[in-house]
């Protein structure tokens, strides 16, 4: 055996790919930019829950018609009810263009939000969301008995589009790529499942 | 001619290769530390908490680690020598490797009712590789014909 020129090669492609592999490492590794508080949350939000006060907050960019919106939305709803006093948590539109229904559930609810029945209508329409339609949204206004006129009137109208544009391009700003993503505390959290959520933000809480 | 497309054949395996360890020592990582896995869908956690991960006790990607070394190593062999036993030696694991893919994809499908995205990637490697020795098997055996 002897070391010939494909030898040499050979060790600066296996050092390159080192090098490449070490740097995506390092910048993986590098901890997320925190969101301020004041820019992750719209002031006048109708689609927030638990208390307005609480030193932990969790920012949720979600979309009704992803599966994986719905996967965690009933953790979601479990930390909140367990520990409604101590954590502020407000739910933000990224609608996905991948889902056609996606952008019209985001109107249906911000509609609903105007009646006070926001988390009314994101229950309805994660529980309904194999069946996303404009029949189904005309059942919900009937079942969470919202005025029909008003909510058609909210639904079109140019507030709502700009409120689901803002979410969107504060989502983009904040580096938010898919759904749902999380913000703890202004911290954007890589997932690997619900269950991690959970005790991330049991752990924020007893901090 | 053929030494130069045989050499570039031996050069993408080894590339590769190469990159198949890193996956692996990235995902084995996760499964001794037992922390998450960084991945594009929730799989790779339901893969990795998974017993069916595991052969004897050992994880998984402890297999594709060994697998992947070996051909990384027989491949910056070739360059120094042109014994013909070492692109038999990758093709030989490089089968394994497939067959090995091909069952843990569909344990995956099957039994764990999740699927890996680094496992799909891994697999994917794995059967271009075979495919580049399987090509350069043929070649040398032409040669010798």
């Amino acid at each position: 055996m002897k070391i010939t020129a494909e030898t040499k090669l050979f060790i600066g492609i296996f050092i390159s790919i080192l090098a490449i592999f070490g740097v995506a490492f390092f910048l993986s590794s590098l901890p997320e930019p925190t969101v301020s508080k004041d820019e992750l949350i719209p002031k006048a939000t109708l689609s927030a829950t638990g208390s307005a006060t609480a030193t932990t907050y969790l920012v949720e960019f979600s979309d009704f018609q992803c599966p994986a919106c719905r996967a965690f939305s009933p953790i979601v709803d479990r930390i909140v009810k367990t520990n409604q006093d101590k954590i502020y948590f407000v739910y933000r539109h990224f609608p996905l263009l991948q889902h056609p229904f996606g952008k019209k559930a985001a109107q249906a609810a911000i509609a609903a939000s105007k009646q006070g029945k926001f988390w009314e209508m994101h229950d309805f329409l994660f529980d309904n969301q194999d069946g996303l339609s404009d029949d189904l949204l005309n059942d919900a206004i009937q079942i969470l008995g919202l005025g029909k006129e008003q909510f058609t009137k909210d639904f079109e109208s140019n507030e709502t589009q700009e409120l689901i544009s803002q979410d969107m391009l504060d989502g983009g700003r904040f580096g938010v790529n898919a759904t749902p993503t999380f913000f703890l505390n202004g911290k954007k959290l890589n997932l690997a499942g619900p269950e991690e959520l959970k005790s991330l933000v049991e752990n924020e809480i007893t901090k | 001619m053929r030494k130069s497309s045989s050499d570039r054949d031996n050069r993408i395996i080894f590339v590769l290769s190469v990159i198949g360890v890193l996956i692996a020592i990235y995902v084995l990582q996760s499964f001794l530390r037992q922390t998450s896995i960084v991945c594009i869908n929730t799989g790779c956690e339901v893969v990795r908490k998974s017993p069916s991960s595991y052969i004897f006790g050992i994880p998984v990607p402890t297999f594709g680690l060994v697998g992947y070394s070996i051909i990384a190593l027989l491949a910056f062999l070739r360059t120094m020598s042109s014994n013909k036993k070492l692109l038999l030696g990758i093709l030989a694991v490089s089968t394994f490797g497939i067959l090995f893919v091909s069952w843990f994809t569909l344990t995956e499908i099957f039994i764990i009712g999740a699927i890996c995205t680094w496992c799909a990637v891994s697999a994917l490697n794995m059967m271009v590789i075979f495919s580049f020795t399987l090509k350069s098997y043929i070649n040398t055996i032409g040669k010798l014909l």
